[in-house]
């Protein structure tokens, strides 16, 4: 940089002194000026051309923009460019993201000065093919990750671990102490909660406290990670980023993922079994193209369990590597170095692939399970269509009868001879109905009945429609049948291709209503209903109207179909995955993210900034191996940060780069950056261990601070220097469910299987919740539950009165709180002061002080609903729902 | 920050407000000027509303009736046959004299009250994308949806009730999706209440105590409080933690007031028939009543799934109709009496609107709807900051596409956050190390809209 100043000095004292030749103006503009505004610039001001101005070319520049001239050659204090990256300007201030260093302003400056030299002419045409700069290269993210050294540090004693030395030396630069360390107990509450989701119990916490050994921590640690709950904890973390949900998004209620769940408890069991996160990833990108993976198809669940291809492209960058790609759909991205078509390069892997689902019993049982399910269903579509005829047929048959249905309906009666009663019955109330009629078919009927008429009249009138119904149902069978050929006979009509161009015909409107309230069934189109025409009776009610052969033959069919569905077993188990397809190709970029509009071929191939130049093209399949070749890759330089950095996120609250699924520009910078590296390096060399990487953490002085440290409040308020654990003020709903559940005695601790949906009777751990992406349940999503429609990095924690209202008056909390009470009882008997004692260690992991229990005392000793109250509170409490 | 010892000198003494009052001014956030608007009630005639038989006459639909629509066959989502004339007529209404189709004579009494934009439009023919896009402002699902960057925005100004309601008997196309805070913490995700019921304990959940008495509760909660104060001494300065235990101390308040506030039935009668005649009228009954009580936002959803979605009979149209004009007129008609009308701004329409031509169905089903029209619908827009009794826009002679003055969808959201005081390009939200806008990157003000 400072080179660079020199060198503009020396320019200007030259701009002085005699004019530069073009060379020289153009030598300087291409080493200082347009690696300039390549960076800080083109993002928005080149095709997009944000506030109508280019700056891609002198001619762009000199015509300036919405704001007018920008620039005045020679004359830089005139120049609105000037005054704006010098962030003068009292609106226009730019870059947006952030100044530019002196040196660049004041390359600018002497740019203009200059009288702004600029090589070509003309605008160049904003290829697809951008180039990634040195200076795009050089950012932090994209450099490989070294092992730095831990620093010295002063006091030696707090620094226990590499870790603390990274931080303490932090501190102490900024001369600050770290936190004291928390009270034992507090720390054995914290960690339980951390790795496993769930409390430590009492005892647990006491054989803690009362371990004096140097090791105790550590065995503390080991004993809950090797508790089958750290899966579910640690799996539930993966799943906010690999948007689980128990079914797809759809218009009405999800449709199901039936076998979601086990790619779930695959995920549950890859953290019990510290399944190399190198594998991990490989599973989950491409588990069906390496030997090493082939056990753990489940794991391309993360594909599958989406909303296709583009949704893939989004989710597998964004996880794995940190990067926003979904971003570079439309243009290339505006921040960081993923042109447009890296975007197609990856989205053309994934549209090499499909939807799959991986039976896990041999091709032998599935066969025989498909084939006894294709006979059922053959069976029954017979039936069913016969049964459907044979409504036509009643249909026909009483519409016959029609003037004798409604002359005994004149007459009031409820029976006569001949004619069916219930069918009577129907239509005493069909004709009682007048106000209900859209159509003149019946006017003259009621015309008719208000006149006094005899009963001659009224057979002469009833004969009338009758005959008019009869010919309405002809007509009614000819537009069907016109619509049958039509559709190229009956199947046809389930062929949506051919149903989309084919002209169909039906009765004219009037005449529809008339036939719909005679003969259609239940009408419940586009949400408005009508009822079932009166003589419509439905594949069920027309059984008790079928007789001798035909209804021999409807229970023949019924009985083959029940003994063939006892025949049935359970379907055969299978996971949700991908797979190859038959052929896989490159797709052309959709030009502004218009598929309408293609653009060049992009070849499916890995992202340019993470490879130093050309990346070569895949053509092994869809790509997938490659690219999860190259993402669980030790030399990529961002999927071991993005992953230590989840595991610390979720140790201590936040990430060390606090937007752990952006490690782009506009991501935040790293707050430890060596501290990030050391670790990122530790975990490929622990073998991609992220149990090691807990251990290395857990065991720290930093991760073991209380959540106060009056000395460093102001000086570090964020906590940015990491002076102090920080409180985390609610409990994720899982844990909140969960601890409520454990504490109360009732939980299910039983691993794994079908999700079951909320509900005050399901005592399961959280974990195993449906999950919906239409409808998602409303205690979870209270509680800050992630819409499952996109990939979540980091739970916000809300607060509010419906969230006091579920601890103050929800019957699940109530039902707890007299569970616990039971639990008390049963544990530590009668006695007030034991059973508060008990309660506190069993909800905040240490014994009540003394004034706590005056106030327990107190209050239990006063009413008969006393102690349910008092349990309910200690479990609304804030220390309960913290982590101190 | 709310006091607390207020709030325990409440608790001793009775609900006053002076508690509430410290409570949302931490809640608001400053609007960039000053808002004509304080409230939303978006009315949501699911299934998607057919302009050209509402609120967009046109003539040459009757004249040409029957016939092929000149110009290239046009691909809509399923087979369209030739026009076909509205089986309503229009008639002129008001000082304005804009036309309404007969099928809604009450809402035609109040048209001086409203703008009629005829020229909306949006991009995608199926319903999920375009519901996403008129809530949210993006064809996919994970993004905030308007109530929810209104409440962001404005913040709520009833500690006690959730500044976003949607009230619908069932649920729309798509469900909790259309009301979701995306990346947005959740307290701005819109609270739905199924709209069967008009029992407030049936309304919100949790809002009633099985067991306790409201003094037994108090005791209860005396409790919690010492106990509380005793955590918060022991961590330290935690205001995250405060917020989350005075959350309680508004719960107890809640149960008390927004039982009051949305139970319709202490309207009287005279005031409940005009709304009584569906889940949709009682739930503009309760949108009034939840504005008066400080709502930032509720959004009537019209019913389950979705009702508008005329494909097969148009007709129908007459009897959905009949089933909002009353409680809409109504609305503002209450709205007025009440001052909340300049207060408040209505918006009224669907995903998107219905083609002119008939579309084919056919074998058991009429084959006398329309199909979905994203190239032109219409929305009805009043209250705060609204110029009524206006036309915005013009369709071309059948009704197929938008010819003048074209809003997009994202030109409707800049309006309404225009009217709730917020410049649609800075209201932003940080997420994944970007600012997010309800218009993304698109939207203009429609001023000629304004008042």
């Amino acid at each position: 940089m400072e080179t660079l100043s020199k060198r503009s000095v020396a320019l200007a004292v030259a701009a002085f002194a005699l004019p530069l030749t073009a060379d020289e103006g153009h030598e300087f503009f291409e080493s200082k000026i347009r690696p300039l505004l390549a960076t800080h610039c083109h993002a928005c001001h080149t095709g997009g051309a944000l506030g109508n101005l280019r700056l891609d070319s002198r001619e762009g520049v000199l015509k300036g923009g919405k704001s007018g001239v920008v620039v005045v050659p020679g004359k830089p204090e005139e120049s609105l460019l000037i005054e704006a990256v010098r962030r003068t300007h009292v609106r226009l201030k730019m870059p947006p993201v952030g100044a530019l260093s002196k040196d660049e302003v004041a390359a600018l400056e002497e740019w203009v000065k200059l009288g702004v030299p600029w090589p070509e002419k003309t605008a160049q045409v904003h290829v697809a093919n951008r180039v990634i700069t040195a200076q795009e290269r050089a950012f932090w993210s994209y450099q490989p990750v070294t092992k730095p050294a831990p620093p010295t540090v002063d006091d030696a004693a707090w620094a226990k671990t590499n870790i603390d030395r990274f931080i303490l030396a932090k501190l102490e630069t900024a001369k600050l102490k770290p936190a004291a360390p928390a009270d034992q107990r507090a720390w054995a509450r914290r960690v339980a909660l951390d790795l496993t989701g769930l409390p430590p119990t009492p005892a647990e916490v006491d054989a803690y406290v009362s371990d004096a050994s140097p090791a105790a921590k550590q065995k503390m640690i080991d004993r809950l990670l090797e508790s089958p709950h750290y899966g579910e904890r640690w799996a539930r973390h993966w799943l906010d980023l690999a948007r689980y949900s128990d079914g797809q998004l759809a218009a009405d209620v999800d449709t199901p993922f039936r076998n979601a769940w086990r790619y779930r408890d695959w995920v549950v069991e890859a953290f019990n079994k510290d399944l190399p996160y190198n594998l991990f990833v490989k599973a989950q990108i491409a588990a069906d193209q390496f030997q090493d993976t082939a056990a753990h198809q489940a794991g391309l669940g993360f594909q599958a369990l989406g909303a296709g291809a583009n949704d893939q492209v989004d989710v597998t960058t964004k996880v794995f590597l940190g990067l926003t790609v979904g971003c570079a759909q439309c243009h290339d991205h505006k921040y960081d170095p993923i042109p447009t078509k890296d975007y197609y390069s990856l989205l053309g892997i994934f549209r090499s692939s499909q939807s799959a689902e991986h039976p896990l019993v041999p091709e032998a049982e599935v066969k025989r399970y498909n084939a006894q399910k294709a006979k059922i269903d053959a069976l029954k579509e017979i039936l069913k269509d016969y049964l459907a005829d044979q409504t036509k047929q009643l249909v026909d048959l009483l519409a016959r009868d029609t003037a004798r249905y409604m002359v005994a309906v004149w007459k009031n009666k409820d029976e006569e001879p001949g004619l069916d009663t219930e069918t009577l019955k129907k239509w005493k109330i069909y004709l009682a109905a007048r106000g209900d009629k859209e159509h003149p078919y019946l006017k003259s009927w009621y015309e008719l009945l208000d006149k006094q008429p005899t009963e001659e009249q009224v057979q002469a009138e009833a004969a009338r429609y009758q005959q008019f119904v009869l010919e309405l149902l002809e007509e009614a069978k000819e537009v069907e049948d016109k619509n049958y050929v039509a559709f190229g006979g009956k199947k046809g009509q389930k062929n949506e291709n051919t149903r989309q161009y084919t002209n169909i015909v039906s009765l004219p409107v009037l005449k529809f209503y008339q036939w719909r309230e005679i003969a259609n069934g239940p009408y419940n189109i586009d949400g408005f209903r009508a009822p079932a025409g009166v003589l419509f009776y439905d594949a069920k009610a027309v059984r008790s109207h079928l007789g001798g052969l035909a209804k021999q033959y409807a229970e023949r069919l019924d009985t083959e179909i029940l003994a063939l569905e006892k025949e049935l077993p359970p379907m055969y188990p299978f996971v949700h995955a991908v797979k190859d397809a038959e052929k896989p190709a490159d797709i052309p970029i959709a030009v502004r993210g218009d598929t309408k509009v293609p653009g060049e071929i992009a070849p499916r191939r890995f992202l340019q900034i993470l490879r130093e130049g050309e990346p070569e093209p895949y053509l092994k399949g869809s790509g997938r191996a490659q690219l999860a070749q190259e993402i669980a890759d030790p030399r990529n330089p961002l999927t071991a940060r993005v992953m230590v950095n989840r595991i610390w996120q979720h140790h201590f609250g936040r990430g060390l780069v606090r937007t752990p699924s952006n490690f782009g520009r506009m991501g935040e910078r790293p707050t430890h950056p060596e501290l990030l590296d050391y670790l990122a390096a530790r975990f490929v060399e622990s073998g991609w261990s992220v149990k090691a990487i807990h251990r290395e953490i857990l065991l720290s002085s930093a991760y073991a601070q209380s959540t106060s440290n009056p000395g460093a409040a102001e000086a570090d308020a964020d906590n940015k220097l990491l002076s102090r654990f920080d409180l985390q003020h609610r409990l994720d709903m899982e844990t909140l469910r969960d601890s409520v559940l454990a504490v109360s005695g009732k939980l299910d601790s039983k691993l794994g299987g079908e999700a079951k949906p909320m509900s005050d009777e399901n005592a399961r751990r959280s974990l195993y919740l449906t999950v919906s992406r239409t409808r998602l349940d409303t205690t979870m999503s209270l509680f800050d539950f992630p819409d499952a429609n996109s990939s979540v990095d980091a739970r916000p924690t809300t607060a509010g009165p419906l969230q006091g209202l579920y601890w103050l008056n929800s019957k699940f909390v109530a039902q707890q709180a007299r569970a616990l009470d039971e639990r008390l009882t049963k544990e530590a008997g009668a006695e007030a002061k034991a059973r508060i004692d008990h309660a506190y260690r069993l909800l905040y992991a240490r014994p009540p002080d003394s004034e706590e229990l005056k106030i327990g005392i107190e209050y239990v000793t006063a009413g008969a609903k006393a102690w349910p109250t008092y349990l309910q509170a200690l479990l609304g409490s804030g220390e309960f729902s913290s982590v101190n | 920050m709310f006091d607390r010892r207020q709030f325990l000198q409440t608790l001793g003494g009775g609900f006053g407000v002076a508690g509430l009052q410290g409570t949302l001014q931490a809640a608001t956030r400053q609007p960039h000027f000053a808002p004509k608007a304080k409230h939303v009630i978006f009315l949501f005639l699911n299934g998607g509303m057919s302009q050209v038989d509402t609120f967009d006459p046109k003539p040459m639909l009757v004249k040409h009736d029957g016939e092929p629509m000149p110009g290239p066959k046009i691909r809509t989502d399923r087979a369209s046959g030739t026009l076909m004339r509205s089986p309503w007529d229009f008639r002129k209404h008001g000082q304005s004299g804009i036309e309404v189709s007969d099928i809604f004579p009450h809402v035609a009494r109040r048209i001086d009250d409203f703008a009629v934009v005829r020229s909306m439009y949006t991009e995608n023919g199926n319903h999920g994308p375009s519901l996403q896009v008129m809530n949210c402002g993006h064809q996919l699902p994970g993004r905030p949806s308007m109530g929810s960057w209104v409440t962001y925005g404005l913040g709520t100004d009833n500690q006690n009730l959730p500044g976003f309601i949607v009230l619908c008997p069932g649920f729309p196309v798509l469900g909790s999706s259309l009301w979701s805070a995306g990346y947005m913490p959740s307290s701005y995700q819109g609270v739905h209440i199924h709209t069967g019921a008009v029992e407030p304990e049936k309304l919100i959940e949790n809002l009633r105590n099985a067991d306790l008495s409201l003094d037994e509760q108090k005791v209860q909660l005396g409790l919690m409080d010492k106990l509380n104060q005793r955590y918060l001494a022991r961590v330290g300065d935690q205001p995250n933690l405060q917020s989350a235990v005075e959350s309680m101390e508004s719960a107890f308040r809640m149960q008390t007031e927004a039982g009051q506030l949305i139970d319709i039935r202490k309207e009287p009668e005279k005031i409940r028939a005009r709304y009584d005649v569906s889940d949709f009228g009682r739930g503009c009954l309760m949108a009034l009543r939840l504005v008066e009580s400080g709502v930032r936002m509720v959004q009537i959803y019209y019913g389950n799934f979705q009702p508008w979605d005329s494909h097969d009979d148009i007709r129908v149209h007459a009897k959905l109709a009949q089933k909002v004009d009353s409680p809409i007129a109504a609305l503002v008609e209450d709205l007025k009496l009440r001052g909340l009308f300049d207060e408040t701004l209505i918006i009224i329409g669907s995903e998107f609107g219905r083609t002119p031509m008939i579309q084919n169905s056919g074998l058991e089903k009429l084959g006398c709807g329309r199909d979905h029209n994203p190239p032109a619908f219409t929305v009805l827009l009043a209250g705060g900051g609204i110029k009524g009794g206006q036309t915005y826009g013009a369709t071309d002679d059948f009704g197929y596409q938008v010819v003048e003055n074209k809003v997009h969808v994202h030109d409707l959201h800049a309006t309404a956050l225009h009217l709730l005081g917020f410049d649609h390009t800075k209201l932003t939200y940080r997420h994944a190390g970007r600012d997010f806008r309800l218009t993304d990157v698109h939207g203009k003000v429609v001023t000629p809209l304004l008042a």
